[in-house]
Formats: C-alpha cells, sequence, structure tokens
C-alpha cells in the first residue's frame, strides 16, 4: 500500500512545504524506502517530461490573427473590412464547431459582429498591455496581496533565500534597507521576548520593492514585510493557505507579519514591533 | 505584445482534441479576456488567462458533444506524425512520451501539464482548474503514477496504440 507521507512528499518535492515540513519529509524518507523510491520517479519523470516534450511557441499566424480581432473590437477596423487573409464573417457560424479543418482555420468567432463597444481606443497591442499594466499599478486587491505575501513567505523559506542580510543587529540591518528598499521599516531584535532577529531581505512583488525582515521564534519563521501603504487596508488577521497574517499600519507604511506559528506567537510579535514602532516613528 | 499568449497556446495544445483546435481556443479565449479584463482585479494574470482558455476549451467540448462529433481519445493520432522510415529512435520515444500524457484523463493531464510544463505552483494551478488544492495534489499524484505506470508497460512492448 502506498505510505501515508506520499502527498507530502510530493508537496515537498514540488517545493510546496515550509522549512519545518521539509526537513520532517527528509528525515521520514531517510527510514522509508517507499517514499525515497517515490522521489525519484518524481525526478525522473520531471526529467523526462521537460527535456522530451516540446514547449512550443504561438506560431506568429496566431499572434497575428488574435492582433487583428482584437483591433477589431477595439474599433480600428471597421467591421465591413475584413483583414487581408481572413475570411469574411460566416454570419451563422457558431462560436466552436468541428467543421472542416480548412472552415475551422478561416472561422470567425460569432461575437465579432456584436457591437464595438471598445471603439475609439487606441491600438490593441498597447490598450491590452496597458490594461494588464494597469491592473498591476492599481491600488492591490486584498486577496492578490495576502496571495502575494504567502507565495513570499513560503519563497523565503527556500535554502539560501531567507535573508540577504545576516544579522540579530538592528544597527546592522535597518540601514542595510535604505540602499536595498524604498523603505525603512521597524527593525528591533526581541531576543528577550523569544523573538530572535535573523536579518533582512527585499523582495520584490507587484512592481514594488517590499522590505522583509525575518525574526525566528522556536522552530518557526516570521517574515514582517513592510511598504508604502496605498489603496484598500488589508484585513487585521487572516489565515491563507494555513499561515496567518497580521496585517498593521504604521506611519505611512504598511506592515505584515506572516508565519505558521501559532496566532498567540504571531500576535506577541505584532504587539512588540508596533510597540516599537510608535516608539521611534514620528506620526 | 500579447502577455502569456505562448503559456496559452501550449496549455490549449494539451486540452485539444485534436491539438490543432488550440489556434482557435486559444483566439477565442483572448478576445474574452480582453472584454472581461476590467473584472480582473489584480491577482495573478497568467493563471487567469489560462483559466479562461480551459473555460472556452471545455464550451468547445459541450458544444461537440451536443453534436456528437467528439472523436473518442483512441481515434486521436498526433498530426505531423512523420512517416516511419524517417524516425529515429529519440524521435520515436519523444513520440511516446506525448501519446501517453495526451491519453491521460483531462483532469490528470491539465494538473500535470501545469506542474510540469507550466511549473506552476499548487495554489495557481488550483485556481486555474477551479479545485481546491487537496484535489490538485491527489490529481497530480494520481497523474504522475499512471504516466509512469503506463510508460513502463509501453517500454515492456505491451501493446500500444503507435503505429
Ligand atoms: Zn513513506
Amino acid at each position: 500500500m502506498q505510505c501515508a507521507e506520499a502527498l507530502r512528499v510530493q508537496a515537498y518535492f514540488d517545493g510546496e512545504v515550509d522549512a519545518v515540513s521539509a526537513l520532517e519529509v527528509e528525515r521520514h524518507a531517510e527510514h522509508c524506502a517507499e517514499c525515497r523510491s517515490l522521489l525519484e520517479h518524481l525526478a525522473d519523470t520531471r526529467l523526462r517530461l521537460r527535456r522530451d516534450l516540446e514547449f512550443p511557441s504561438a506560431p506568429s499566424a496566431l499572434r497575428t490573427s488574435i492582433g487583428r480581432l482584437l483591433d477589431e473590437e477595439t474599433g480600428q477596423v471597421a467591421p465591413g473590412v475584413a483583414a487581408p487573409g481572413v475570411a469574411a464573417p460566416a454570419v451563422a457560424a457558431p462560436a466552436v464547431a468541428a467543421p472542416s479543418v480548412a472552415a475551422r482555420a478561416r472561422r470567425r468567432p460569432r461575437w465579432r459582429l456584436r457591437p464595438l463597444w471598445l471603439a475609439g481606443l487606441g491600438g490593441v497591442g498597447a490598450v491590452f498591455a496597458a490594461a494588464l499594466a494597469l491592473l498591476i499599478a492599481a491600488p492591490w486587491a486584498t486577496n492578490a496581496v495576502l496571495d502575494e505575501l504567502v507565495s513570499a513567505h513560503v519563497r523565503s523559506l527556500m535554502p539560501d533565500h531567507l535573508t540577504d542580510v545576516v544579522s540579530t543587529d538592528r544597527h546592522t540591518v535597518k540601514p542595510w534597507f535604505a540602499g536595498h528598499v524604498d523603505v525603512s521599516p521597524v527593525v528591533a531584535d526581541f531576543a528577550d521576548q523569544g523573538y530572535r532577529l535573523l536579518g533582512g531581505r527585499a523582495d520584490y512583488f507587484e512592481h514594488q520593492r517590499v522590505a522583509a525582515v525575518v525574526y525566528q521564534h522556536g522552530a518557526h519563521f516570521i517574515n514582517v514585510f513592510a511598504w508604502a501603504a496605498a489603496g484598500r487596508p488589508l484585513p487585521q488577521y487572516t489565515t491563507r493557505s494555513g499561515y496567518h497574517i497580521a496585517c498593521w499600519r504604521l506611519g505611512n507604511l504598511q506592515y505584515c507579519a506572516v508565519s505558521d506559528t501559532g496566532w498567540d506567537e504571531l500576535q506577541g510579535l505584532t504587539r512588540l514591533l508596533r510597540a516599537a514602532g510608535s516608539a521611534d516613528t514620528p506620526q | 505584445m500579447l502577455p502569456h499568449l505562448d503559456a496559452a497556446y501550449r496549455f490549449a495544445r494539451w486540452l485539444c482534441r485534436p491539438p490543432s483546435d488550440a489556434d482557435d481556443i486559444v483566439q477565442e479565449a483572448f478576445l474574452r479576456a480582453f472584454r472581461a479584463f476590467e473584472g480582473l482585479r489584480g491577482g495573478d494574470v497568467k493563471a487567469w488567462l489560462l483559466t479562461i482558455v480551459r473555460n472556452c476549451h471545455a464550451s468547445a467540448l459541450e458544444q461537440q458533444r451536443r453534436r456528437a462529433t467528439v472523436p473518442l481519445p483512441d481515434d486521436y493520432e498526433a498530426e505531423g506524425s512523420p512517416s516511419p522510415e524517417s524516425v529515429s529512435a529519440a524521435d520515436e520515444e519523444r513520440r511516446a512520451l506525448r501519446r501517453l500524457v495526451a491519453a491521460l484523463p483531462e483532469e490528470h493531464r491539465e494538473v500535470l501539464v501545469l506542474r510540469e510544463m507550466e511549473d506552476m505552483s499548487y495554489r495557481e494551478i488550483a485556481s486555474v482548474t477551479q479545485v481546491p488544492i487537496g484535489t490538485v495534489m491527489s490529481r497530480l499524484a494520481r497523474a504522475r503514477a499512471a504516466l509512469r505506470g503506463n510508460w513502463l508497460k509501453d517500454a515492456a512492448g505491451e501493446p500500444s496504440a503507435v503505429r
């Protein structure tokens, strides 16, 4: 029968577990022949798939024809004037059917005939690209930010990713941030209270440089992210994918602490940080 | 500049039977995406686009089913198969692997492709396939086990559809 740890071993292989869990999986595999061979099979399968299968790019004809269709959507091309090489629309053509190959290749989607609701906008490549850029720059959607925080936390637990500057001295860590991120977060060592300062890291997500201060509490790591506050406030306490997240604002900075510690432990650190921040942040 | 077009195209190639239908699916997906992007609030654009590709494929399949013209997987033969004389052993192995992946049930194939070929996280795969992360994990495990089992059988010379 399959070992009960098989799914966790797979998650370990896929880089989806935190440092603590990874250690447990490694220890388990030392004693479980089945999971050792599972790890070998997973690696072998990945190697063959990535080495032997094609990774085709979209054909340039497809790229061009999508560009044309989107241009029509934005009113760049008059509806009656079919672009060269594109058959006139068959009015009754269903959006997706299975006619002859030639007909499929030439078929136009039916909503090409819809009113050109986007008339008047600029060239489509530009519009689409700008729209995507815009939504990236727009005030962060709460859920997306939280997801980003969790992935940044998980990423930091990969080997050698935790800290860019290693120091338990806040007088080393804080100036380091000045040269690497756009914000100057609260940095303090709370070793006496059980939260040891490990160092700092510059993270980058959603087109913004973010400071991460790393603490260790027992066997757990806590990332405290800080960036220039903008957009909607984040929920004060929330849990995503099994990680607890505590968020607060202080001065013009948004702080978020992420960890797999218990709530009490995480709140212990956030209380200390808020107190330290209020003491040395001019309001 | 069409962001993530290559990823959308690759994903559609793995979803569609025959893979040549991918062009239509991707075209439709980009139009839907273009019309819907105002509804997108941050988050992962690639996962969002691939979700639309998947939805387009699902509705195409539904239409085909209604017309009862959906080809059975066994009828599917990868297009552009070269003549047997020009095929090297390595080529043959690559084709066999591609066929084995294509033969996986769709719900297994899609998670495998998103994980191994697009290098997406469980969370991203869950959002594209619209199932919980636990389901992604178990489907991925089954897909990998089935793929491995099938190629061991294949290597042992058991009957195969490849001519
Ligand atoms: Zn085991």
